[in-house]
This record gives C-alpha cells, structure tokens and sequence, in this order.
C-alpha cells in the first residue's frame, strides 16, 4: 500500500520503521533535513522536503494515488488541514494525531467536517493504558480483546514461584484448571511461542491470556495477588497526566501530581479539584521523602525526559513501592531498564503505531476475515490479533488436531456464540466466531494466513 | 564494520555476475565456438560467491559498510571478469591476452564503461568473448549491485548505502519509496531504451549480432566495438546518427525519464542540469563543426563527424567516426575539457557530471560575490531548490580529489617515457571512463604499449572514476579496516 507519513517525529518515524519494515511503500514529508537524512538513511522510505500542508508538497509525495495519508506533525491544526487537503487531492483513508483537550468535545464534528477517517491521540491511548495496569497491579503489562473480556497480562517469573523448572505439562491440576493459556515467553532477546515441555525460568517473561477471573485465580495461586491500588503519586503534570488523572479518580484512586512549572500546576488545581498538585522538581529525592512516596500504592513517573523517569522509577522500586510504571520513548532505554527489574515501561508512540498498525492492516484485508484488535507484545517481537471469522475463512469446522498451523503461530482463543474457549484438539472455527492469534511472524492479516499450506492448495481452495 | 555483511554481499553479487555470464556462453554456442573460458570461470565465481552468500550476519549497515562493499565488490568483480580473457590467452597462446593484467584492465575498462583496450586488433577475437567484453559495459553502466539490489530484495532496508556508493552524481535519491523497487525501474528504463537502440541499429543495416553489441556499448556508455575502426567501419550515416542521438540519451538523468513516464514532462526539463547539459552539447558542436568547416566537403558532413564526437566524448562513450587527434587544435582542446566534465548525474556516463561542475560554478560565483558584498547571505540553488553546505563542501571535494588523482596517475605513467599529451590524456580518459585519449591513445591507438604498472594504475583510476573516487579511497584507508 502507498502511505504518506506528515511529520518525521518520533510517532512519524516509529510508524514509517514498522509500516517498511511490513512491505508497503511509505514516503515521508518533513521540514526538517535532519530528521529527514536520518530516516532515509536508515529505513527503506522515501523523504520529501516541505510542507505537509502545501500542495505542492502532497502532491509531489503523490497523494492523489496515496491509500493512506497519515499526519503526525507537532501541531494539531496542521494536521488536520494537511488530512483535509490530501483527502480533496484524492488519498483514501486519512488519519490525523489530534491531541489538545480543547478539541476533544468537538471530535466527531471535525472528524465530519474535515473527512478525518481516524484520529490518533497518543497521550490518551497511553492514559487508558496506565490505568489499565493499575486496575491489575501483579501485570506488566496488560492488552484486552473482545470488548475486555479476554485478557493478555505479562508477568515475569521469580526465582521461588512454583513455575520454575518444571515443564508447563506438569503443572498443578489446580493451575491447570484454569481458563488461561501460556501464549508466549520472552527469555532474553529471544521470544519462545511455549508447548507442553516449555521450561519456564527465572527472569522469563511470560505472557498468558485468558479470563479476567482465570487471570485474578492465577496470581492468587502464585502468591503474588496484591490488593486494589488506592493511591498513585505522579511525577509530571503532562497531557497523559491531564488525561490520566480523570480516569484514576473514577476507579477511585487518590492522586498526588508533582511539577516544576508552577503555571501547569496552577492549572492542574483548576482542573481537578479532588488531586493533590505539589510544585516542585519530582525527581529531588528529598521532596519525594517529605511527601511520603512509600505510603502511595503506586508511582507513575511520566515527565518528558525519558532518562528522569527510569531514574526516579528506580529510585522508588528501591523504596519498595510495589507498582512502578514509567514512560520511556526511546526503545533501547526500555530493555536496559527491563534488566533491572523494571517491568512496567510505557511508550506512547509504541501505542500509537500499535493502533495504526491494526487500522492499516484492516484496510489492506478489507474482504477476509475482520481484524478487530493487534498488540504487539515480547519487546515488539510477537503480535496478539483478534480477528472475527467469516465465510471466507477456509477449514471452518475441521477439529484443529486435523489442521496444520505455520510455525510460531498459536491459536489461543476461540470465542463462540460468547463462550470462551481455550481450544483443545477437538475443537473448530465457525463462522461468526471470534479468535484469538498469537505469532510469532509479522505480516499476519487473515485467519488463512495461519495455516500451513504449499501454494497450490491455496490456489484450489480459493 | 560489519565484515561478514559485506562478504554476504559480495557473494551475493558475484552470484548475479555468474548468472549474467551464462549469456555470452550462450553466444559461444550459437557460433560454435571454444566455450571452455567461460565453463572455467564459471565454477571459481559459483563456489566463492555461493560460499559467501551463505554467510550468516547481523543486518547492521551503515554508510562506512556501504562504501566499504562497494569498493570491494568492484575490484572482485573486475578481477573475475578478466577471466574468460585470461583463459582466452592460456588455451591459444600466440593471441591477444597473454598476461593478467592485460586481461584485468580489459575487464576494468569494460566494467567501469571506460572502453578503453590493450587489443591491437579486434576482428580475430570470437564472437562470444567480444560479447562479453561489452556485455561488461552493460551491466557495469548502472551498477552491478543496483542490480543486484533489485533482484534480491531480501538485502533489506538499508541499501540506499550502496545505491549511493555506486550510482554517479552529487545527490542520489530514489525513485519510489523502495530501494529494489527503484532499481527495477532504472533497470526497466535501461532496458527498454537498449532495446530500441539494438533494433533502431538493426533497422538502418548492422547484423543482429553487432547491433546488439553496439547497443551495450552505447547503453553502458563504455566504447567497446567488433570492429578496429569503431563505428568508422560501418561506413552509414544512419547507423551514426542513431548512436550519436542514443550515447546522448544515455547521458542524461534517468531520473527525467521517470518523470516523463510519469506524465510530469515540464518538471523533468525544469532541470538546471540538464539545460547545461544540452547547452554544452550544442556549444560544442557548432564551434566543432566551425573549426572543422575546411576539413570536410561540406558543412553537413562537418556537423555530422563534430556531433559523433561531442556525444561520443561527453557522454564518456569513446566510440569514434573519425580519428579526432587529426583535428585542429582548438576542435582537440575542446574535445580534452569535455573529457573533464562527462555526462549528467544519474546517468551511465562517467566524468566528473554536469551538476557537480555546474555547482562548482555557482560557489566561485557565491565567492565573488561575498568578497563585494561581504555581509551579504548567499545560499546555492539547484533546480529551484537551496543546496545543502555539506553536498557543496563534498563537490568542492572531489573536484580537488578528482585532480590530485589525476596528477599522481600521471606522474606515475610518466616512467613510461611518452610524450605529454599521450600520458595526461591516457589517465583523463581512463578516471573519466572515457577510453581513447589523444596521439597514442587516441581513437585509432591503443593501451598496449604501457607498462605492467602504468595498466594496473590505469585499471585502479578507472575503477576510482567510475565510483566517484570516494569507495576505493576508504577500501584503502586505515581507518575503516580498524575494528571499532
């Protein structure tokens, strides 16, 4: 597919990696040389000099022919002129990063208005996504289908769990019982899709999916059940603060922000009347003991220097706060902060590309089987895909011990008539239903894409 | 640097190479003539190349590895090329070819588009070696890695490295937004356009076989012919014109070409390059063809033999209609500076390009104008849009690199004792891959009469030209063999 990314920034160029790295023609528009020399450098892209607004510039990236035009410049209005002047050249599906709150009441109208077909806000995305995490403290990170009722939790494993050094075949009757799935591991670089005579070991990540109340019995057995988080201290008074703080005052979680600006403050107390707003540098040590950070059930460090966040979340995981979460753009910074024990690093942009990913892969599949969610999960390694079964899905009905799927590929859930199944080798897809993928190969956009078939069954069947 | 990247690379490469290879066999055949050179080169290139290719490595490339393979894959590739030559001499001693360097700078000048030979007579040579011999123009015109970038696209993202290492001009940007997909373009262009000119030739009365040949020849922009007397011997107006419209067309940016294919015809004669380009190209002529005005019956045969000429010359082709060391010294002289120059960026043609020269221009005009006005901001443009600093401290660059280069080769040549326009023509011609030079060198001479060093450091400036000096030079530097 033809895709046009507006603005070489660290959504832009995050999007442009993966969007190549999948095959499809990405041309980048930018103002700036540098960022541009970078990307040319080192992605298989195309860089435009020039304003993504201009329509000299559009056109000369050839929007006219563009499938999709993606604007994710630094400043909203831009953005949406730019989808709105590539959309009247003719691009056919045109997605604009809109993130000042101001707008985001009149969303649908704009989106009417100016034939925005999908708007992106990273900061909130990555909201939605703490509070996520702090609804389920003993995860890493947590990724939900189906309308939030099947889970995707990651947790990594500790030297005195029972899991360790005993194969995933003899575990407990009472682990086993359970509607959950071990779905992937990530043990070092590497990332393992595990079977029966998988070895789970110490430092491993695992991922599991399955039922919320599957997941909560889980954590229970391995003793790492924690109670409901009250409250969070939070370090940064940004826009995922402005759009986190409502969502944790609705499960009921007290919040402490701390900011060096006295103006975001001030603004932060008009806001919202119920948190607590702290003026002062968040990562002085001192302000953090005299305001008492251990008594807090979680700590949220969310300032804009990525370097900060790690810091100060190292600072209070030794404190012994149980619930760390920082947010770190930078993807080398995350492994490094991985090895310390540091489980819970968010990305913004990571999100964002995660969701435009879907939306493209959805568009590029229009006629088969409908993807409704994809995360990618083992330190980008692996993908999670929800995907709604149709007609046009082949093998409906077959019992899955009679199917060959491709290597690194798991069928982990299927969904029918609102059962949730864990499938066995007597079970088979339905039309209608809904499943669940986890692989290991990047470029999955159908169900039929998980089965192994030489080409030539391919071309009988279809 | 990533050693074992760069290995897999070059075994990649050597593997097109031996593919490309099996067509002048085939021609062999046809003849029926001895095709043991190539069977014997075929197996050295399919084991080493096929060794390498299955060498495992991380995909780290950056630019130093770009630069570095590129370099590297050059000089193997020149060395593998002179093979079936090599084996040519071995199995009929007596013949041309009987010393490897010799046959080395045979296949460097092939290669590298130069054209320029050690043969004192052609015709003898079979069919499918002299096949091959401008085969090597052909595939050394656009680059062999671009095309083996856009027949293995598994080389991954990061190729622009060594599109910009091997493809000529100051700026190299691509097409479409894949790397293999804008070497498959080049190459279809490159293609279609040889095409034509093999049946354009045809059509005006050359044999199959030598309207092919002449057509890699003029395609590569390299000068290689069947015949000892060029295209002189045809002895056909029509078959002149056609290869002077076609070395011209392969001299300008192929880049015009996709956008005309694109339907964007203004913007691809918007051009500065190319309006200097033909704006030299004309001025040529027609003060050729004025100082030619005595020489020949009539003005448009003057025209005609200058026209061939300027094309052969700028485009950096080397073919000859008539033996222009012969001419008046102004019409010599003119011929010698556009040595220098060469053809358009982005294009087959060799030299230093039209851009690069034009830019140079524009900073001695930038100069003159800061020193008058000596606050005043002076930023270059280039088709309208504003040159980087960088790209115009990197012309500056080569242009003295190019000279320096230049001055040493000659100095080198000069233990050979000829005469001073025989030694600097010989290395202008070969850095600039042109192939015939003056006097000696000239169109009706040729290279053999060198020493065994003067060719290899012939071979080396070809191969240092044909890459725009910088890949050889950091092959040879200290620094990029150093572990880091």
């Amino acid at each position: 597919m033809k895709i046009i990314i507006v603005g070489d920034g660290k959504v832009g160029y995050t999007l442009a990696e993966h969007l190549s790295q999948e095959d499809h023609d990405v041309t980048i528009i930018d103002t700036n040389d540098d960022a541009l020399r970078r990307a040319s450098e080192s992605l298989d892209v195309l860089c435009i000099k020039g304003n993504g607004t201009s329509i000299f510039a559009l056109k000369e990236s050839g929007a006219d022919k563009a499938d999709v035009i993606i604007a994710a410049t630094s400043m909203d209005e831009v953005n949406m002129v730019c989808c709105l002047t590539a959309k009247r050249l003719g691009a056919r599906y045109a997605i604009a990063r809109i993130r000042n709150s101001d707008y985001t009441e009149e969303l649908a109208l704009l989106k009417k208005e100016l034939d925005i077909d999908l708007v992106i806000n990273p900061e909130n995305a990555t909201a939605v996504e703490i509070s996520r995490l702090l609804r389920f403290p003993p995860a890493a990170n947590i990724d939900t289908f189906y309308r939030g009722r099947v889970e995707l939790v990651g947790f990594r494993v500790q030297e005195n769990d029972f899991l360790c050094g005993r194969p995933l075949s003899q575990l407990d009757r009472r682990v086993k019982a359970l509607p959950i799935l071990f779905c992937a591991a990530e043990r070092g670089e590497s990332c393992i899709i595990p079977n029966g005579a998988f070895v789970p070991m110490a430092g491993d990540k695992l991922y599991l999916i399955g039922q919320p109340r599957g997941m909560s019995a889980f954590f229970k057995l391995l003793g790492r059940y924690t109670p409901k988080i009250r409250s969070a201290f939070v370090v940064g008074c940004g826009r995922i603060a402005h759009y986190l703080v409502p969502l944790l005052a609705h499960m009921g979680i007290q919040v402490k922000l701390v900011d060096k600006n006295i103006e975001r403050c001030r603004q932060f107390d008009e806001q919202f009347s119920k948190a607590t707003v702290l003026h002062g540098d968040g990562t002085d040590q001192e302000l953090l003991e005299a305001e008492d950070v251990t008594a807090s059930d979680a700590f949220l460090a969310l300032t804009d220097r990525d370097e900060d966040n790690l810091i100060i979340s190292l600072y209070a995981m030794q404190q012994g706060i149980s619930k760390v979460i920082a947010k770190c753009n930078r993807q080398n910074y995350t492994s490094i902060a991985r090895t310390v024990g540091l489980d819970s690093v968010i990305s913004p942009k990571l999100i964002t590309a995660n969701q435009i990913l879907q939306v493209i892969r959805g568009i590029q599949n229009s006629k088969g089987s409908v993807m409704n969610a994809l995360y990618k999960i083992a330190n980008g390694q692996a993908e999670a895909m929800e995907f709604v079964v149709n007609t046009t899905t082949r093998h409906l009905g077959v019992p899955l011990r009679e199917l060959k799927l491709k290597k690194g590929i798991l069928l982990a859930v299927i969904i029918h008539q609102r059962n949730i199944i864990i499938p066995e080798g007597s079970s088979s897809i339905h039309a209608g239903d809904t499943v669940i993928v986890v692989s290991r190969d990047h470029g999955i956009l159908d169900v039929n894409d998980i089965y192994e078939e030489s080409l030539l069954d391919k071309g009988a069947l279809s | 640097m990533n050693y074992r990247l760069v290995l897999k690379l070059t075994g990649k490469t050597l593997l097109v190479a031996a593919m490309a290879l099996l067509l002048p066999l085939l021609v062999a055949l046809i003849y029926r003539e001895d095709i043991r050179p190539f069977l014997f080169t075929l197996p050295p290139m399919l084991i080493i190349g096929g060794g390498l290719s299955q060498l495992s490595s991380s995909d780290h490339f950056f630019p130093r590895e770009g630069f570095f393979a590129v370099g590297l894959i050059w000089l193997l590739i020149s060395a593998f090329g002179a093979l079936p030559f090599y084996f040519y001499g071995q199995l009929n001693p007596g013949a041309e070819f009987q010393s490897y360097i010799d046959c080395f700078f045979e296949s460097a000048s092939g290669f590298t588009t130069t054209g320029a030979s050690i043969l004192t007579a052609v015709e003898p040579i079979p069919n499918g070696l002299l096949f091959w011999r401008s085969f090597t123009h052909w595939l050394g015109g656009m680059g062999v890695l671009v095309l083996a970038i856009a027949l293995l696209p598994s080389l991954g993202g990061r190729t622009l490295h060594v599109m910009k290492a091997e493809s000529p001009g100051p700026v190299v940007s691509k097409l479409v937004p894949k790397a293999s997909q804008s070497s498959k373009i080049l190459y279809g262009i490159y293609c279609v356009l040889t095409l034509i000119e093999a049946l354009c030739l045809r059509i005006a009365g050359m044999p199959w076989y030598d309207s092919m040949v002449n057509a890699f020849a003029t395609a590569g922009t390299g000068g290689f012919s069947t015949r000892n007397l060029s295209i002189a011997s045809y002895q056909s107006p029509a078959v002149e014109i056609i290869i002077t419209i076609f070395m011209l067309l392969f001299s300008v940016n192929f880049t015009c070409y996709f956008l005309i294919l694109r339907g964007k015809v203004k913007q691809a004669f918007r051009s500065d390059e190319l309006r200097f380009f033909l704006l030299l190209v004309a001025g040529s002529i027609l003060l050729i063809t004025w100082n030619l005005r005595d020489l020949y019956s009539s003005a448009g045969e003057a025209m005609r033999y200058a026209a061939f000429q300027v094309g052969s010359v700028v485009s950096t082709t080397g073919f000859s209609t008539a033996d222009f060391d012969l001419w008046p010294e102004l019409s010599r002289m003119i011929l010698f500076l556009l040595m220098f120059c060469g053809a358009c960026a982005g294009s087959t043609g060799g030299g230093m390009k039209c851009s690069r020269i034009l830019l140079v221009l524009k900073c001695v005009r930038r100069e003159i104008r800061q020193i008058v006005h000596p606050r005043s901001v002076n930023v270059v443009k280039l088709d309208g849009r504003v040159v980087e600093e960088d790209t115009l401290r990197s012309v500056l660059l080569f242009f003295s690199t190019y000279m320096l280069i230049i001055m040493i080769a000659s100095l080198i040549l000069s233990l050979d004792n000829f005469s001073f326009t025989t030694t600097l023509t010989a290395v202008v011609a070969c850095v600039s891959n042109i192939g015939p030079g003056l006097e000696q060198v000239g169109p009706m001479g040729n290279f053999s009469a060198f020493s065994g060093l003067s060719k290899l450091v012939l071979s080396l400036c070809m191969i240092i030209g044909r890459l725009e000096v910088l890949p050889i030079l950091v092959l040879f530097s200290r620094n990029a063999w150093k572990r880091s």
